[in-house]
């Protein structure tokens, strides 16, 4: 099913009428992708969505969370998870807290991976974890810290090469198992996060185009890891704002590998690694 | 008269992509794009190894970035590359499709919205089917489809199904495809 420009349009202007969400800065060319599977899934024309988004709320929340894009793995991207460990996370040492933001956390796996960081460190403590998502699903997921065990058995080695290893002395090897963290069960086919995890982070539904700072704190760390690839550069720029303005001083902001952030923003901003650093 | 090479391959195509972009010059007049499978666990150091004996820079893009001519854009691990109109790349972590990301049909499919008839595609060795559809839309776009001759690849599946699906322009050894490519002014 092709969507046109136009077919977007209209869309964009259903979800914007009959819902909270504005999708209008969003990245186009994906956002039609998207729409052009849920067509495709739901074996439905544009004008057939429409319908139902404005008959709808239920399913207008459904297709919003179709729309969005959920993909994250246990410490996915070790090089980031060393520059944390090695650059980031030590410059907080002597703090006497530790905040930190994971926006559009998903289903949680980068939260959970940065608490058994910490935890390796002796930084749990004081640490104050928020995280927040568009979609109350992946929340949910997030919340109840459990995964599919032959999704992520992948992902363990990345556990290994962050959590055993140092990269820069490869002497060195820290036996911590895995249980330390969470239970594997393979009959069941779950990993399961242990409960001193689990309880700590405040997971909140939150939209990065309209809500601001839900939280009555600043910042040392932010990470938005792989969301702002979906948004265009209007959009961008608010949300680096929003980031900029609610960061401590010499707090640190973490994108995706593969983002960067384009235009007045940059400036304000000093990089360490891929991390960018509030001047 | 092109635009843009767009090359996809899998298993068995390392040594021909490192052929390949060793005999391009530095002045070759366009963007190359690279859609490949890699092996799960090697993520880093692909680029580098590309590098090492390329004619041409290789980079692996971040998200909204420029195509410049003269260059080897190499999907980066674990994320969709699609090209978009304005000469820009994006990027998705979108789920894999048919069980690839980076989707070598995904990146093919929007190279041949965007440059259409200025568009050369070519399909390399490889072990699943992936690409097969994006070539056919590059031929039906009025693009160039080219693959590697089936006979002198490692793994031919991804040839032989480019080849079921779509009537290819040319069927060009690695040495056929080189000459190819530096006739390209």
């Amino acid at each position: 099913m092709n969507v046109t420009d136009q077919d977007l349009q209209y869309f964009i202007s259903a979800l914007k009428n009959y819902t909270k969400y504005d999708f209008s800065d969003y990245s186009d060319k994906s956002l039609k992708r998207r729409v052009e599977k849920v067509l495709a899934d739901r074996n439905l024309d544009v004008t057939g969505l429409i319908t139902s988004i404005k008959n709808s709320q239920e399913f207008a929340e459904l297709i919003v969370k179709e729309i969005t894009v959920n993909t994250t793995e246990l410490f996915r991207d070790p090089q980031t998870w060393h520059l944390l460990r090695s650059r980031i996370l030590p410059r907080f040492k002597n703090n006497k807290n530790i905040n930190i933001w994971h926006a559009g956390c998903s289903t949680g796996q980068e939260v959970y991976s940065m608490m058994i960081l910490l935890n390796e460190m002796e930084l749990f403590d004081k640490a104050k974890i928020f995280a927040t998502d568009l979609n109350s699903d992946v929340l949910d997921a997030a919340k109840k810290g459990q995964y599919k065990y032959r999704f992520n058995i992948g992902y363990l080695d990345n556990f290994d090469k962050v959590i055993k290893q140092n990269p820069l002395n490869y002497e060195e090897f820290n036996d911590v198992p895995y249980d330390k963290y969470f239970e594997i069960d393979k009959a069941k086919d779950t990993i399961t996060m242990k409960k001193f995890l689990t309880e700590k982070p405040i997971f909140r539904k939150h939209d990065l185009v309209k809500d601001g700072n839900l939280f009555f704190a600043k910042f040392d760390l932010i990470l938005c890891r792989n969301v702002i690839i979906y948004f265009n550069y209007n959009l961008q720029n608010n949300v680096f704002e929003l980031f900029h303005s609610n960061l401590y001083p010499k707090g640190c902001l973490l994108l995706g590998m593969h983002e960067t952030i384009l235009g007045p923003w940059a400036t304000k901003f000093e990089k360490i690694g891929q991390a960018y650093v509030k001047k | 008269m092109y635009k843009a090479v767009i090359i996809g391959g899998s298993a068995g195509s390392f040594q021909v992509i490192t052929r390949i972009l060793h005999s391009l010059p530095p002045t070759f007049p366009l963007p190359v794009l690279l859609s490949l499978h890699r092996l799960k666990h090697v993520r880093s150091g692909f680029v580098e190894a590309l590098s090492i004996k390329s004619g041409i820079p290789v980079v692996e893009p971040f998200d909204k970035d420029q195509i410049k001519p003269g260059r080897a854009y190499l999907a980066p691990a674990n994320y969709h590359m699609f090209i978009e109109l304005g000469n820009k790349i994006a990027l998705s972590t979108e789920e894999p499709v048919n069980h690839s990301r980076p989707s070598i049909d995904l990146s093919f499919v929007t190279a041949a919205q965007v440059y259409r008839d200025k568009l050369v595609g070519i399909i390399l060795s490889g072990a699943n089917r992936d690409g097969a559809y994006g070539l056919k839309k590059v031929k039906d776009l009025g693009g160039l489809t080219i693959v590697q001759d089936p006979l002198e690849c490692q793994v031919k599946t991804m040839t032989e199904a480019s080849m079921k699906l779509t009537k290819v322009d040319h069927v060009y050894s690695t040495n056929e495809i080189i000459k190819f490519l530096q006739s390209i002014k």
